[in-house]
């Protein structure tokens, strides 16, 4: 078997005791779109949180592209590849659609302090190429016409998408979505599938958390589903759907709707 | 163009200013061109990076020991002048190291500290003057020229706010500019975007402290002399409120707020002086009609005098047009 993008080996964590991610493995191939399902509190997030960097790692190992991430710290796991999109909506305050997806560009770009101060040709052209990068990623996800609207007067489909953008901008090679749908209208969710489909054909390698197993399972190449922070079941839509232990856990009735 | 034309009229007015003002008023002027710069530097802190300092004042202190202490001991002033920006910013990065482990009003209440324990230092450091302080700092000079009239200061100190403006605003406007708007408003998310935000707070602590600095060093040659008493914390506090009165989050705010508060003071102490005024009347002037002035301006200006101006202007531009 060749190698995976992501390894995630034998990750662990717990919260004052009690674990919210016990033992789980999970390797996600290049290209492939992962779904990771499982009911309220089953610790999925905190498995995100784990990958991207915003909780320490102390049992396990994590792998991007056979270099260990899991010492280190979030932002330089960023630039190794792997962009976010949290839980809700995570925009920054106070800045347009477009310059949030402008800060997605550190994840690739190195202009610094004294660049800035003495606008040197290195930085302009730099901060050209992340504007430029920035639009294309806005137009991607449907934003081109909110550029220069202030944030957080998007309604929260946008900025949910503008989440999106700013992971983009960032060139990932893995990206980490979670519950992306969630709260969205039917035609934003079929916006959103579409998006994916295309990310998927672009080759983008990703990770979709979501409660609505008919959205994803319809995109997903495989599913992963948690269950009180252990993984119970894990294959092709088809196989997870018909497996008995995850009915009985979590999908019930829902699994056919 | 329109955007333009409050800058080149400030610029015209600021360097129209220093003939026509008398000695008393041009020393205000002095003062006042000190206290915008390290407003500015301020303003980047807790308006854009929303870290908030309390002891501002220090590393104002700092620029003027360091200045005042290196050409004392006959190093051309020139080169303490560049020092004070340099050792501020190198003592920002020391203490900030352990001190931005803090946030919010635990970062506040630290840097404050950072202040009292410098002061007591400086007090009793005999080879810096001590509480007595330290005097005979010599006239600037650069080359041949010497700063020796105090119009000289007044041009040098609003060449170094123009400068500090100059940095401030190439800042605010690029990539680590935008950096630090997205770690104050959530650091989670920056640092997933792959904004290093530990570095980048030290950085901005460590700018703001070299602002201060500059603005020290300068004073140290302006006045000859330094004391503890020069910098108390209540300087520290009157730079935060500058800042807000003016407006976090926007440069001009910094010179707006600086200016009005200097102003006001001025004028507080003009009245409370006057003859016939009864004895507690400068005190009570500047106490009393200062902080309620303060208050007003908190509860009818929340985000301080330029944003409401602006959102005026826009207001009256949009319901113009229609
Ligand atoms: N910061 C925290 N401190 C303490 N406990 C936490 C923390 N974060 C999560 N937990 C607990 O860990 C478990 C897993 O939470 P997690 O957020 O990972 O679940 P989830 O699968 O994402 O749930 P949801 O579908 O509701 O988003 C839950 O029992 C939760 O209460
Ligand atoms: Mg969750």
């Amino acid at each position: 078997m060749t190698e995976p993008l992501l390894r995630v080996d034998g990750v662990s964590h717990a919260f004052g005791g009690v674990y919210a991610v016990r033992e789980v493995d999970i390797d996600v191939a290049y290209g492939e779109l992962r779904a990771v399902i499982g009911p309220n509190g089953a610790g999925k997030s905190t498995l995100f949180n784990l990958v991207g960097g915003q909780l320490a790692v102390r049992t396990g190992a994590i792998v991007l592209a056979g270099t260990r991430v899991d010492r280190l710290p979030a932002h330089r796991r960023a630039r190794l590849g792997i962009g976010v999109v949290f839980q809700g909506a995570r925009i920054f305050r106070g800045m347009t659609a477009l310059e949030n997806a402008m800060v997605g560009a550190h994840a690739v770009t190195g202009g610094g302090f004294a660049g800035a101060v003495f606008r040197l040709p290195v930085h302009r052209r730099e901060e050209r190429e992340i504007r430029q990068s920035a639009r294309e990623a806005l137009a991607r996800v449907g934003l081109a016409g909110w550029a220069d609207r202030p944030a957080e007067s998007l309604p929260l489909g946008q900025q949910r998408a503008l989440q999106v953008a700013r992971a983009l901008c960032g060139r990932p090679r893995l990206l980490l979505l979670d519950e992306p749908a969630a709260g969205l209208r039917a035609a934003e969710r079929d916006a959103l599938a579409r998006l994916f489909e295309e990310l998927k054909t672009s080759g983008l390698t990703m990770v979709v958390i979501e409660h609505d197993v008919a959205f994803v399972t319809r995109l997903a190449d495989r599913v992963t589903v948690l269950d009180l922070g252990r993984v119970i079941a894990e294959g092709t839509p088809a196989t997870v759907r018909a497996d008995p232990a995850v009915v009985a856990a979590y999908l019930g009735t829902g699994v056919h709707a | 163009m329109a955007r333009r034309a409050p800058a080149v009229a400030v610029g015209v007015g600021t360097l129209a200013l220093p003939p026509l003002l008398s000695g008393s008023h041009l020393t205000v002027y002095i003062l006042l061109g000190l206290a915008v710069m390290v407003t500015v530097g301020l303003s980047l802190l807790m308006g854009y990076a929303g870290q908030v300092s309390l002891g501002q004042a220090s590393f104002y202190a700092i620029g003027g020991y360091t200045a005042g202490l290196l050409s004392v001991h006959s190093l051309p002033p020139v080169l303490g002048l560049l020092a004070a920006p340099l050792v501020s910013a190198a003592f920002a990065v020391v203490v900030g190291i352990p001190l931005l482990r803090l946030r919010g009003h635990h970062l506040a209440f630290a840097t404050l500290a950072m202040q009292l324990i410098l002061l007591s230092l400086v007090a009793r450091a005999d080879w810096a003057g001590g509480a007595i302080g330290l005097q005979g700092i010599p006239r600037l000079s650069v080359g041949g020229y010497e700063f020796a009239d105090d119009i000289s200061y007044a041009y040098l100190v609003w060449a170094a706010v123009v400068l500090t403006l100059l940095v401030a605003r190439n800042i605010v406007a690029s990539r680590p500019g935008r950096g630090l708007r997205a770690l104050a408003s959530g650091e989670t998310a920056a640092a997933a975007s792959g904004v290093p935000v530990g570095r980048y707070r030290l950085a901005v602590f460590a700018l703001s402290a070299a602002f201060a600095g500059l603005a020290g060093g300068i004073y140290a040659f302006y006045l000859g002399y330094l004391a503890p008493g020069s910098f108390p914390v209540l300087l520290s506090i009157e730079y935060v409120v500058m800042a807000v009165v003016g407006g976090l989050g926007t440069l001009w705010g910094a010179l707006v707020g600086a200016t009005a508060i200097i102003l006001l003071v001025q004028v507080l102490n003009t009245l409370g002086t006057q003859p016939g005024m009864p004895g507690y009347a400068p005190s009570v002037l500047s106490y009393a009609v200062y902080a309620v002035l303060l208050v007003l301006v908190v509860i009818f200006l929340p985000h301080g005098i330029v944003p409401a101006v602006r959102a005026r202007l826009t207001r009256r531009a949009s319901s113009g047009a229609v």
